[in-house]
């Protein structure tokens, strides 16, 4: 359940920082690998993950309910990325109360050093999910279970107000010590929780990677004003 | 049950006696002999096991509802659960209560009935002792979430009362991860309760709870708190939690819980399984109970086959004998500093954060600003600082809130165990009381007031103190006087329950100008302080060289004969390169520093610095000036300002500039002010600073122009049209963020410099007063930060609220700061409504004040919709907002 030995994808961590080629004076340039090398060295994923079986008879075309948890998962965007999957794995990551802390040191006494470990710290909790999504694939694969891309809450109409009940049927609070502030955002805040189908046979269409096409902020996004995605 | 002779345990029992320690059980309500015998260690206890995963097994938890309050609607189930452990063997059955807090309970019941039902339950299971169970809160404590220390303590002190009238025999507070909230806990179980506390935290794979701390400091934590017994549960199988059992062995000084789940989990189908069986379980705790475990259980997964296993386990023996270090040992959350007894280990305490001749410091302490404290902080601890002492003790200051918000910052940061350093016993208890660890008090001292203001804080809140040798005469001449005074605080302290071992004594340096014959007094006292008392020392080393030139020098020799006198804790600032070399070379000499490995490392490649200053000047009295030569040594070097100007300048002219080095200036550069014409290629080198955001050179360049010129053509002239060029670059695509903020925080570094050249009256402001805020809801405040110091940079008055700002907070700041324009900063869909609310009440109470809003979901017409004045797309935008604003709505 822990993921060792993560890498921060540098040209990921850059993006977040809204570089596109910019001249970077060696100084800067160190302060980044300074901030990307304490993520790796300091920091630690949690992660865990559990596959439930679709309630199908309380499922339906706006929410997903999964049996033995109680977790009901509402919207029209989850019900479409999962239609006909048989099983849901719930998964969440953390880089755990260090990040937070190292965070606050940082904003404390260089706000730039701040943004460049916030940067490089969500690059890694990425790296982290995509690890577990692999392990939860993999589990799927030995299973002869297809899968579709992760799914968070707060993307499409999947609301954020999930997150309390999400975390609990996970019982990630105990377990990789993940909680939910009032507002239903993640703390530590570098965190990351998905939804994963897994489907006896072809997952539906459209669903085995993420688009623009299931982001609410895809209206808003700067990256499409400025022709690009951030999903490749 | 038999009573052999437990010669360990009386040998320790003569030994505290001995040592004036008061019966630490004494005023406890135990509820019987045998378990009066587990709180000496002299019994075993069996607990049960996990209630959870039963519950779940039975199907009870299907639905998400609490489990807690299957006390009232299925009563008969859970005492069965009891009953079955009961049956096995458990002596001790845990309230199902992990849950039954007020803010988990969320007013399905109260928290009060809840307990008294759960306590009828174990009672119905035929219970020997009823432990009322406490788990975490469920909401995290500041500084990771928004649950104050006060809040955590009133929900934890609601549950003690509930277990106290449900007639419970033990407060069991368990499976906590932050060790804040376990103090909360305990503490509230103190006061609210005279029943004997166990206290276990929960610890993951990498042996440290989630929260970061290690076994060590849990157990010497809680233990001097004084919980009654203290440990482990929940966590991991029984095998990974070996080596955390034997960490707390060696720190804990009460008996030791542990408590491990049936393995590691596994969710199946939904549901969780584990993968160790009862007799492997068994195997594993022998060898815990062997080590010095005296209470045992299970927790999630393990069942009464567990239960049994254990009992027949401890059946008909005593336990092993468990002998803590005698160790001198002060906690943060998430480091110990631990000196034992007979060990030859020196730990500096760094002196830097206290405002006494520190001018950047005082005015940081009066504005509020703490982020300068945790600078001074992060710079100890990077020059080898191991404790930090903290001292806000200035006259215009309300110290208790001062000391305690300064506390709070540090802990939040910095993991460094801290000394609270006050003369005022509110201060100091303000300060220790929600400090995360086990804090160094500085100090107490013989006055029979003193003793009794100060120690009853230090033992109520489990602190180590300083003791000061000066009395109601002064401080005593001779080192006789001054151990004389020493033994009296030392008794003292054991009288009110500190041990010796918590006790650290401070000899009192006097100048060497004023008082020479005492200096080697001084020194014999630490070491009949040492020996007659086996008791750790401390000194405020550079007291010794007022009045003296060279104080360096006579600091760094009268060091080195404390350290060889036998001083454990010297306190003195750790960024001097000169003690820092002392300190590397005594390592050497008192055999902590193994194979002078650390010193080699160190020093083989160094000069000498008389030898280098010799062959350079030919002079043989040079080592006299003490010119700091070491690697250390040049870091800390201020006397050559340009060297670093120049030496970047080079730099500059190596790497890829856009511009021709002849040239000397890109192509939007700076016109050269005619204030500065006779500098220019200082502005131009400052101007390159600037742009290439080094922050590093940017103070002794701003201190170079400022000689012979005016501070204001330095501002006007030179960092706010640099900050110009850098906004325009940052507009057109060519610096992308962090350039802009390396750039704006090199500006900063330069303006502090100007600022402190400018003294006391250059807080004027112009009226010119911006309140910023992250708002309720939201915790994301990285973009509002670099507003705030663009906004600085540009010589407003920035007050930040910081994150997770309710409406009526900024509507206070907004009037008591007289503030006319606010920047708003939200980063999620969901708190876009927060901001709405924010701009609603601010227009309505506080009409004139504008509002920019900004934040990555936002756009200009989402702004306009929620009724914001300006919209800010980044940073430097939000600059050009409030020039505008400025100059639109001058002051009146």
């Amino acid at each position: 359940m822990d993921a060792e030995g993560l890498r921060v994808d540098r040209a990921e961590a850059l993006r977040y920082l809204g570089y596109e080629g910019q001249e970077l004076d060696a100084d800067l340039e160190r302060r980044f690998d300074e901030a990307v090398a304490a993520c790796e060295r300091d920091l630690r994923a949690r992660c865990v993950h559990a596959v439930f079986p679709v309630d199908a008879a309380r499922s339906g075309a706006d929410r997903v309910a999964l049996a033995g948890c109680g977790l009901v998962l509402e919207g029209r965007d989850i019900a479409r990325h999962l239609d006909g999957a048989c099983e849901v794995a719930l998964m969440a990551c953390t880089l755990g109360a260090e990040s937070e802390r190292a965070l606050r040191l940082r904003a404390a006494t260089s706000p730039t050093d701040a943004l460049l470990y916030d940067a490089a710290a969500s690059a890694l909790v990425e790296a982290a999910a995509d690890a577990e999504e692999a392990r939860i694939v993999s589990d799927a694969a030995a299973r002869g279970l297809r899968t579709n891309f992760r799914f968070s809450p707060g993307f499409g109409d999947l609301p954020l107000a999930v997150q309390p009940a999400f975390l609990a049927a996970l019982d990630a609070p105990r377990r990789i010590g993940l909680s939910v502030t009032s507002a239903n955002l993640l703390v530590p805040a570098k965190s990351v929780t998905a939804v994963v189908g897994l489907f006896a046979g072809e997952p539906p269409a459209g669903s085995a990677r993420s688009t623009c096409a299931s982001c609410g902020l895809a209206e808003r996004c700067p990256l499409r004003s400025q022709g690009r995605t951030c999903h490749g | 049950m038999d009573e052999p002779i437990d010669i360990e345990a009386a040998a320790r029992a003569l030994r505290d006696a001995a040592e004036g320690l008061p019966d630490p059980l004494a005023g406890l309500r135990i509820a019987d002999e045998h378990l009066e015998r587990v709180l000496r260690g002299q019994d075993f206890l069996v607990q049960d096991g996990a209630m959870g995963t039963l519950l779940q097994e039975r199907g009870l938890t299907a639905h998400g509802e609490l489990p807690d309050l299957l006390n009232f609607s299925d009563p008969d189930a859970i005492a069965d659960i009891h009953a079955g452990y009961v049956r096995a063997g458990a002596e001790m059955i845990t309230t199902n209560t992990f849950s039954a807090n007020s803010h988990k309970l969320e007013g399905r019941a109260s928290v009060a009935d809840v307990y008294r039902a759960a306590a009828a339950n174990a009672r119905a299971a035929g219970a020997r002792y009823v432990a009322g169970g406490l788990g975490p809160i469920g909401v995290l404590l500041e500084p990771l979430g928004t649950l104050s220390f006060e809040g955590a303590y009133e929900v934890f002190a609601e549950q003690v009362r509930a277990v106290v009238d449900a007639g419970c025999d033990i407060v069991l507070i368990e499976t906590m991860t932050d060790l804040r909230e376990a103090k909360a806990a305990v503490l509230a179980a103190k006061d609210c309760s005279d029943l004997p506390i166990f206290a276990s935290m929960t610890f993951g794979e990498d042996g440290r709870t989630f929260l970061g701390t290690p076994p060590a400091v849990a157990a010497a934590t809680l233990s001097a708190l004084g919980a009654h017994v203290v440990g482990v549960n929940c966590s991991l199988g029984p095998a990974e939690l070996e080596p955390v059992a034997h960490e707390l062995l060696r720190f804990a000084r009460c008996p030791v819980v542990v408590r491990p789940n049936a393995g590691l989990p596994h969710i199946v189908d939904g549901r969780t399984r584990y993968d160790v069986e009862p007799a492997e379980f068994a195997a594993v705790m022998a060898r815990i109970v062997d080590a010095g475990a005296s209470v045992v259980g299970g927790c999630c997964g393990t069942t009464p086959a567990f239960t049994q296993e254990l009992a027949a386990l401890v059946a008909g023996r005593t336990p092993a004998p468990h002998e803590p270090v005698r160790a001198f040992a002060v906690t943060s959350a998430q480091e110990a500093v631990v000196l034992e007894e007979g060990s030859a280990g020196v730990a500096v305490i760094g002196e830097r954060i206290n405002p006494t001749g520190k001018p950047k410091l005082k005015a940081a302490l009066v504005a509020g600003d703490y982020d300068y404290l945790v600078g001074e902080a992060v710079a100890q601890q990077e020059a080898g600082a191991r404790v930090l002492d903290v001292n806000v003790g200035l006259p215009e200051l309300d110290e208790p809130v001062v000391l305690a918000a300064a506390v709070e910052r540090l802990q939040a940061t910095v993991t460094l165990p801290l000394q609270v350093d006050s003369s005022d016993p509110a201060a100091i208890e303000a300060a220790v009381r929600g400090y995360a660890g086990k804090p160094l008090v500085n100090s107490v001292n013989g006055k029979r007031e003193n003793l009794d203001a100060v120690l009853p804080i230090v033992k109520r809140y489990g602190c180590a103190v300083v003791g000061l040798t000066l009395d109601e005469d002064g401080i005593p001449p001779t080192a006789e006087g001054r151990l004389a005074v020493a033994e009296r605080i030392v008794a003292a302290a054991e009288a009110h329950g500190i041990p010796r071992a918590d006790v650290a004594i401070d000899c009192l340096v006097m100048a060497a100008a004023t008082n020479q014959d005492e200096a080697r007094e001084i020194l014999r006292a630490v070491s009949l302080v040492k020996e007659r008392l086996g008791v750790r020392t401390v000194l405020g080393v550079s007291n010794v060289s007022f009045g003296l030139p060279q104080r360096g020098l006579m600091n760094a020799t009268f060091l080195a004969a404390a350290l060889g006198a036998g001083l454990d804790l010297p306190i003195l600032n750790p960024l001097s390169g000169r003690y820092r070399d002392t300190l590397a070379a005594w390592q050497v000499l008192n055999g902590s520093d193994r194979g002078a490995a650390a010193y080699v490392e160190r020093y083989a490649d160094a000069l000498d610095p008389y030898a280098a200053r010799a062959g350079v000047a030919g002079s043989a009295q040079a080592g006299a000036a003490g010119d700091p030569s070491t690697p250390a040594l040049r870091a800390c070097a201020q006397d050559d300002k340009g060297a670093a100007l120049r030496a970047y300048a080079q730099d500059d002219s190596k790497t890829a500039s856009p511009a021709p080095a002849t040239a000397g200036a890109p192509a939007d550069a700076i016109p050269i002010p005619p204030a500065l014409a006779d500098v220019a290629d200082e502005v131009r080198a400052m101007e390159r600073l600037i742009l290439s955001g080094r922050k590093g050179p940017m103070a002794a360049a701003t201190e170079r122009l400022l000689e012979g010129h005016d501070a204001l053509a330095v501002i006007d002239g030179v960092f706010i049209p640099a900050l110009d060029v850098v906004g325009a670059r940052f507009e057109r695509g060519a610096f992308f963020l962090p350039q802009l903020m390396a750039s704006a925080e090199a500006v900063k570094a330069g303006f502090d410099v100007v600022r402190a050249s400018m003294g006391e009256g250059a807080a004027a402001d112009d009226g010119k007063v911006i309140v910023l805020a992250t708002v309720q809801g939201d915790i994301h405040d990285i973009g509002k930060n670099i507003v705030k110091m663009l906004l600085g940079n540009y010589g407003y008055r920035v007050v930040d609220l910081g994150r997770d700002v309710a409406p009526e907070r900024v509507v206070d700041a907004v009037r008591e700061q007289g503030a006319r324009l606010v920047g708003l900063s939200a980063l999620m869909t969901t708190t876009v409504k927060a901001m709405e609310r924010t701009i609603e009440l601010l227009h309505e109470q506080v009409p004139g004040v504008a509002v920019f809003v900004g934040g990555a979901v936002l756009t200009a017409d989402y702004a306009r919709e929620i009724g914001a004045d300006y919209y800010g797309k980044d940073a430097a935008e939000a600059a050009r907002i409030a020039e505008r604003f400025f100059a639109a709505h001058p002051a009146i």
